[in-house]
């Protein structure tokens, strides 16, 4: 799936959330992406999933079949669990007999069993996050979309959820998911995106070489430009002092 | 999108906010029957006046009636915003059928009605009033739907569409209007309906204008839709 130069806010007056975004997301890849509070994490899910639709530029090649599970769970609906799990499965378009199969494997596999005839307003907000994510599963997803996925579970169904995306990942899935929790350890291997002042920067993924960037900044600046590039969490691998080497170069030069 | 229509309409019995509206127009109904005996075409065509703020209210109801994110959820699951906006609007008009029942139901049931004033017989009666009900459907549905949350957002707001938009329709609809298309044809039926010598009004002409007047609408609520899921 790939964004194409994509921009959105929210009204026409509202400053823009995504400026000018242009990612892609490869079948098998696990795409985290990171950002503060309100730096447009959800609003690049929504635009992924199809909730929302980009103010200019394009969603291409979305996969058929998206499973998106948002961050919070909407349990004001009139519905017992079972109900609400083979009606979304209905709306995904399953027979009666696969949506029943479906929502009897996620409900014993996210300990949703004992709820299963438990109206969804009475759910605890953990017990709703497994429904959510239980609907995002009943029909086998191509692409995955977690918002926040760890918020809210127990530890039990946290620790399910890297083991459910790398279900979709071998299947040839992808998954998307956002995280400002510092769960990402969870998923090795993920591509890690971060967004930041309405743009989207694509990190390397574990395990691959790092660039190293060489930058030059006058001898004053050097111990502020250290702690900047430590706090922004980048890794300093060496510093060198020009004045220094230049003296020693001019040493050795023969008189 | 047929499984989203029935969840819909599930939810909206299960809540049981439709009641307040449909109570509300069978009440209003009941007391213009209450002024003696009408021919039975002249009622209908005031019914289905009385029957367009209804049911504008009860499509607003059921569009309302699920979380924002259920709806951004179902999109998803169909995998297209067209199927969910006619999914909600199919269910409306499905919701609207119970109601349209019971309004030609009504005036027999508290003797609002009889024969014996002239005008057309019982069968070709039922039939002109069931038509000015069923017209009356879609341009409300239409209605109902550009006041809905999606659309709204505030109450305040969707209040002002719904009611304007009802005051509008009678005031632009009312016969000698300079620009009666502007509204969808309710008073101009009704007008049409109140003749004692009807056997069969202008249904084509009434129903096209009908349609088209829907279809405008829900153009401008489909592309309102497009940015808001």
């Amino acid at each position: 799936m790939r964004l194409s130069g994509v921009w959105f806010r929210y009204a026409r007056r509202d400053p823009w959330v995504l400026s000018d975004v242009s990612v892609k997301i490869e079948p098998g890849e696990i795409v985290v992406v990171q950002g503060h509070n309100g730096a447009g994490k959800s609003t690049l899910l929504q635009l992924a999933a199809g909730v929302l639709h980009p103010v200019k530029g394009r969603v291409t090649d979305r996969p058929h079949w998206v499973g998106w599970v948002p961050e919070h769970f909407p349990a004001e609906q009139p519905f017992t669990v079972d109900r609400y799990l083979r009606a979304m499965a209905a709306v995904a378009g399953l027979p009666e007999t696969e949506a029943s199969s479906a929502v009897q494997i996620w409900s014993h596999r996210l300990g949703l069993v004992q709820f299963r005839q438990t109206r969804l307003a009475e759910l605890s907000k953990g017990t709703a996050q497994k429904v959510g994510l239980a609907q995002a599963l009943l029909v086998a997803p191509d692409l995955l979309i977690l918002d926040e996925p760890w918020e809210g579970l127990d530890a039990a169904t946290r620790d399910q959820v890297p083991e459910i995306v790398n279900e979709v990942v071998h299947r040839g899935g992808s998954v998307f998911v956002s995280d400002h929790r510092g769960e990402t350890a969870r998923l090795p291997g993920a591509t890690q995106w971060t967004v930041e002042e309405a743009t989207v920067t694509a990190q390397t993924p574990e395990g691959v070489a790092p660039w190293i960037i060489e930058i030059e900044v006058p001898a004053a600046d050097g111990p502020a430009t250290l702690s900047k590039l430590k706090a922004d969490g980048h890794d300093v691998v060496r510093v060198k002092d020009q004045r220094a080497a230049r003296h020693a170069a001019e040493a050795e030069e023969p008189a | 999108m047929t499984a989203l229509i029935r969840l819909r309409l599930t939810g909206l019995t299960r809540t049981g906010r439709a009641i307040a509206p449909i109570l509300g127009g069978l009440a209003i109904i009941g007391i213009i029957y209450g002024g003696g005996p009408a021919r039975p075409t002249e009622a209908y065509g005031l019914a289905a006046i009385v029957l367009f703020p209804v049911l504008a209210w009860l499509t607003k109801i059921l569009l309302d009636v699920e979380p924002d994110t259920q709806r951004q959820l179902s999109v998803v699951l169909l995998g297209s915003w067209r199927r969910e906006i006619l999914a909600g609007l199919l269910a409306a008009g499905i919701a609207s059928l119970p109601v349209v029942g019971l309004s030609l139901l009504l005036p027999w049931i508290i003797g609002g009605v009889t024969l014996s004033n002239g005008g057309p017989s019982l069968l070709p009666a039922l039939l002109l009033g069931l038509w000015a009900h069923l017209i009356a459907v879609p341009p409300a549905v239409a209605l109902g739907a550009l006041s809905s949350r999606v659309i709204a957002v505030s109450a305040g707001r969707a209040a002002a569409v719904l009611a304007g938009g009802v005051v509008l329709v009678l005031v632009l609809g009312i016969p000698g209007s300079p620009v009666p298309w502007l509204a969808p044809p309710l008073l101009s039926v009704a007008h049409t309906l109140a003749d004692i010598q009807v056997r069969a009004a202008p249904m084509l002409p009434f129903t096209g204008w009908a349609l088209v007047w829907t279809g405008v609408v829900l153009v401008g609520y489909g592309w309102l839709r497009r940015t808001r899921t």
